[in-house]
């Protein structure tokens, strides 16, 4: 499969590789931190890039796909007394169940109702997070949640490097997965009903099954990375559902461009230590990336991905460059 | 079922369903001039509560409530006025605009709900209710506040139909929205126009954000609930027209009063999200929207 | 001082420009008639001095007064008003309305009441109409109300792009007495048409637009036959 070997793909493999061999030759509690937390957002913003970029489906509910994978791990584990292992999967299906509620809406609705339906559906789940407050700890949020325990292994017995690891192998799965799926013949009929729908009805591509299908992709990997950073930080606040979360996961989108996978993953790793750059700033760190955001849309809509594969090779630029350029006014 | 527990939950519809009407007309009013949806129409309720806060709590400048609002409501005129020229225009005329809009007022979201914090920090703050004690109304009572609410809010409506249907700039705005190209072509300013819609729903989020300040606790996320509100009402009677919106708001408020009463606070969100689904799927473009 | 002259006009849309160094004149109370292939410019020309596209060279004067680079709404307020082919106007709004909001620039708000009456006597139609909606309207009615509109609009040169797009015969001559009657008044007209019978009726002079420049140019009055406009259009081979 020659095409997986993109620029980008490329970039990933020696992204990862030399993270792989950090811990070797000493580094910080804080590095290894900052790195565990951009592969969660590499992983939320590709499996988005998934159902956005490729499918063309405005599905603002994909936050709570990850939101919803935190409180599985929390609910689950702590006041069901899931074993910690299981909860991961069990995250990943049930956001795949609620990805399937979605659809529904989802097929029948055009344009902008399609972003307004989803994000109301993601605000409700919130408020449904919090009203439930016995069980979920309501605006508190949930604290001190099992640690994960990897057959008898407590991964919080090493220090960080456990996650680390963990971490690193689940971005890479996903990474691989998301691609390979993007890639296949179906992620090409996703594709081909993104652009141009009445075309590939007429070729007997059902939009029911390959939107569902594409919805579920997308939304598992997003539940098991929600309940893996529960099982990291052992606590569940309700602000993963808010628009701070948001906000970061769009930049990383849009820095990393649309419809690559790559290029989210290589941008979280940017976003994420500039961001943790800028923690002392607290709140105003969301400003500051709030502004990126807008300047990034006003100068640089192609993304980051769309970059790399222009200094790579001296190939026209990408299709998202070029209509960029014609549509400008 | 006595009389008195319906006429409780017609009160409470009436009192939801005008302040849903208040704050959805703005993003419908958006929606039909420069067709995007602005996700900033929420953080401007909560910065218009602040605003009014500041002025004229005693904690703050204590000038006293009418400047309060009046300042508060300058303030979102001016705020919507930036925010359309930083966020919309600098895009218009791009492909996909909706999406690009749809960023963009995320965006602000993000930076306006982090400046509040930043500015009045996290503690609860709560405004003054524009009156005290409570009204009686075929055997179920409200609060003078809520009572107040149920009529500034169809007030306000109609003046903002009346300045649509009647006046030169109604006129113009209902234009452009139209057809943008024809409106050039008679030299109206689509630009400041596009701009006058947009702080003229700031001024709309306003008055509904100062009315919700005196309900209940102010924070500085307290416009996410609203939007979500204002989202489903705008949904549901379709986002084309401003009246199938205000009337999408008064079924809401009954649907939620109803299932408030039955189904109970915690699960409403998720009766409101099955109406509006079951809504969409059998009418998608709004319960009051033309096909 | 002459109503519009175009020098070395280039303007389009992306990367190959449709308008390729044009050059115009209209004189005083001149009816100047475009006629020519389709997609060759008519519609940009008009857009260009509209305002509503850039030209990327060249230069617009109306009345001597550069008016290049302008917004859409100040060259209404210089008087050039440019009605669009195929106008659907504002299909929620009545038709008074529409025509009141029409006069928008302060000169037209002025002359607001005896253009409407004006309008409404050229079309009486209309007035029997005024209070319906755009979007319930014929297609000979809406164009007169597109008419009425750039009237409206206190014109001091009128553009008109295909005002009788696809209108039956009879509608059509119905409009040709009414934009006569206008072209009566003096106004310089900049009229677009693909009949050219029609063209010959109504101006003084007709010009052929062919790759984005002026071409050909015929005098109306001395009237020209069916050969020779296959012939113009054609080339010379197919004249006989
Ligand atoms: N908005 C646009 N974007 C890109 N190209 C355009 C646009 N509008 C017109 N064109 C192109 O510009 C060229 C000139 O079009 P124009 O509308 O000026 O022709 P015209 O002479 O008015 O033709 P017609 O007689 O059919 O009205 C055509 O090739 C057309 O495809
Ligand atoms: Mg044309």
């Amino acid at each position: 499969m020659p095409a997986l070997a993109s620029p980008g793909a490329v970039v990933v493999v020696l992204l990862l590789t030399g993270l792989a061999f950090l811990p070797l030759i000493g580094i910080s509690n804080y590095v290894e931190h900052i790195v565990i937390i951009s592969c969660i957002w590499a992983i939320v913003a590709a499996s988005w890039d998934l159902s956005l970029g490729y499918g063309g489906i405005f599905n603002f509910a994909h936050i709570a796909f990850f939101g919803l994978g935190v409180y599985v791990y929390a609910v689950g584990t702590k006041a069901l007394g899931a074993p910690t292992l299981a909860a991961l999967p069990l995250a990943g299906v049930v956001a795949s169940l609620v990805a399937v509620l979605i659809t529904l809406p989802v097929l029948r609705l055009k344009g902008i109702y399609v972003i307004l339906a989803t994000f109301a559906l993601s605000q409700l789940i919130l408020q449904l997070v919090l009203s439930q407050n016995q069980i979920t700890g309501g605006a508190q949020g949930m604290v001190l949640l099992p640690a994960l325990n990897l057959f008898g292994v407590r991964l919080a017995s090493y220090g960080k490097v456990g996650f680390f690891y963990f971490a690193l192998l689940l971005v890479f799965a996903a990474t691989i997965a998301l691609r390979w799926v993007a890639l296949s013949d179906f992620g090409r009929s996703i594709v081909a009903l993104k652009e141009n729908e009445d075309y590939a009805v007429a070729r007997g591509v059902s939009i029911g099954r390959q939107r569902l299908i594409v919805l579920v992709a997308s939304a598992a990997p997003a539940g098991v990375t929600g309940a893996f950073y529960a099982a990291y930080l052992r606590v569940a606040s309700p602000e993963v559902f808010g628009f701070d979360t948001l906000s970061i996961v769009l930049i990383i989108l849009l820095l990393g461009g649309a419809a690559s996978i790559t290029g989210p993953v290589i941008a979280s790793f940017l976003v994420t230590s500039s961001t943790e750059a800028l923690s002392n700033l607290g709140p105003a760190r969301f400003m500051v990336i709030a502004v990126v955001i807008v300047v990034i849309l006003r100068f640089y809509p192609g993304g980051l991905d769309a970059l790399i594969e222009k200094l790579w090779s001296k190939k026209p630029a990408p299709m998202e460059v070029m209509r960029w350029i014609q549509r400008r006014p | 079922m006595t009389l008195e527990t319906v006429a409780s939950v017609l009160a409470s519809a009436l009192v939801l369903g005008s302040l849903y009407a208040l704050m959805a007309a703005g993003l419908s009013l958006v929606w039909t001039t420069l067709g995007i949806f602005t996700f900033t129409h929420g953080v401007f309720m909560t910065i218009a509560a602040y605003v009014a806060w500041q002025v004229s709590d005693n904690a703050g400048l204590g000038l006293g409530e009418a400047a309060g609002f009046a300042v508060a409501i300058s303030a979102l005129a001016g705020l919507g006025c930036i925010a359309e020229r930083l966020l919309i225009h600098p895009f218009l005329g791009r492909e996909n605009i909706v999406m690009i809009a749809v960023i963009t007022t995320l965006a602000a979201l993000t930076f306006l709900e982090n400046a509040i914090l930043l500015i009045w920090g996290p503690r609860l703050k709560q405004l003054k209710p524009l009156a005290t004690g409570t009204v009686g109304f075929a055997g179920a009572t409200m609060s003078a506040h809520q009572a107040i609410i149920v009529v500034v809010a169809p007030l306000v409506l109609v003046g903002l139909w009346i300045v649509l249907k009647r006046s030169r700039t109604g006129a113009a705005i209902r234009a452009v929205g139209q057809n943008r190209e024809a409106a050039l072509l008679i030299g109206l300013p689509v630009g400041r126009l596009y701009m006058t819609a947009f702080a003229a729903s700031a001024i709309l989020a306003a008055v509904a954000g100062i009315l919700l300040g005196a309900m209940r606790p102010m924070t500085p996320t307290m416009g996410a609930e609203p939007l979500v509100k204002a989202l489903i009402v705008a949904i549901f009677g379709g986002l084309g027209s401003i009246a199938g919106t205000i009337g999408g708001a008064y079924v809401i408020g009954l649907v939620e009063a109803v299932s408030t009463y039955w189904v109970g606070l915690y699960w409403t969100p998720a009766v409101l999200f099955a109406v509006m689904v079951a809504v969409l799927l059998w009418r998608p473009n709004g319960l009051f929207g033309g096909n | 001082m002459l109503p519009l002259v175009l020098d070395d006009l280039v303007a389009g849309y992306g990367a190959a420009p449709v308008l390729n160094g044009l050059t115009l004149e209209i004189g005083a109370r001149e009816r100047v008639g475009l006629f020519g292939p389709n997609g060759h410019g008519k519609t940009t020309l008009l857009r260009a001095i509209s305002g509503l596209i850039a030209p990327s060279r060249g230069s617009i004067r109306l009345f001597d007064k550069p008016i290049s680079g302008m917004s859409p709404a100040a060259i209404v307020a210089e008087g050039l008003i440019h009605v669009p082919q195929s106008n659907l106007l504002f299909p929620e709004m009545e038709v008074l309305e529409t025509l009141r909001l029409a006069a928008h620039s302060a000169r037209a708000r002025q002359t607001t009441a005896a253009s409407l009456e004006g309008v409404l006597t050229l079309f009486p139609r209309l007035a029997e109409r005024r209070s319906q909606k755009i979007k319930t309207l014929s297609g000979g009615e809406r164009q007169m109300v597109a008419i009425g509109v750039g009237l409206m609009g206190a014109p001091r040169l009128l553009a008109l792009d295909e005002p009788t797009l696809g209108l039956s015969p009879k509608l059509k001559d119905e409009l040709c007495v009414a934009i006569g009657d206008i072209a009566k008044s003096g106004l310089p007209l900049l009229l677009v048409e693909q009949d050219v019978e029609f063209l010959l009726e109504l101006t003084d002079r007709l010009v052929m637009v062919t790759h984005g420049r002026c071409g050909v140019e015929l005098d109306a009055r001395q009237g020209i036959d069916h050969a020779t406009i296959m012939a113009l259009y054609f080339g010379e081979g197919h004249a006989a």
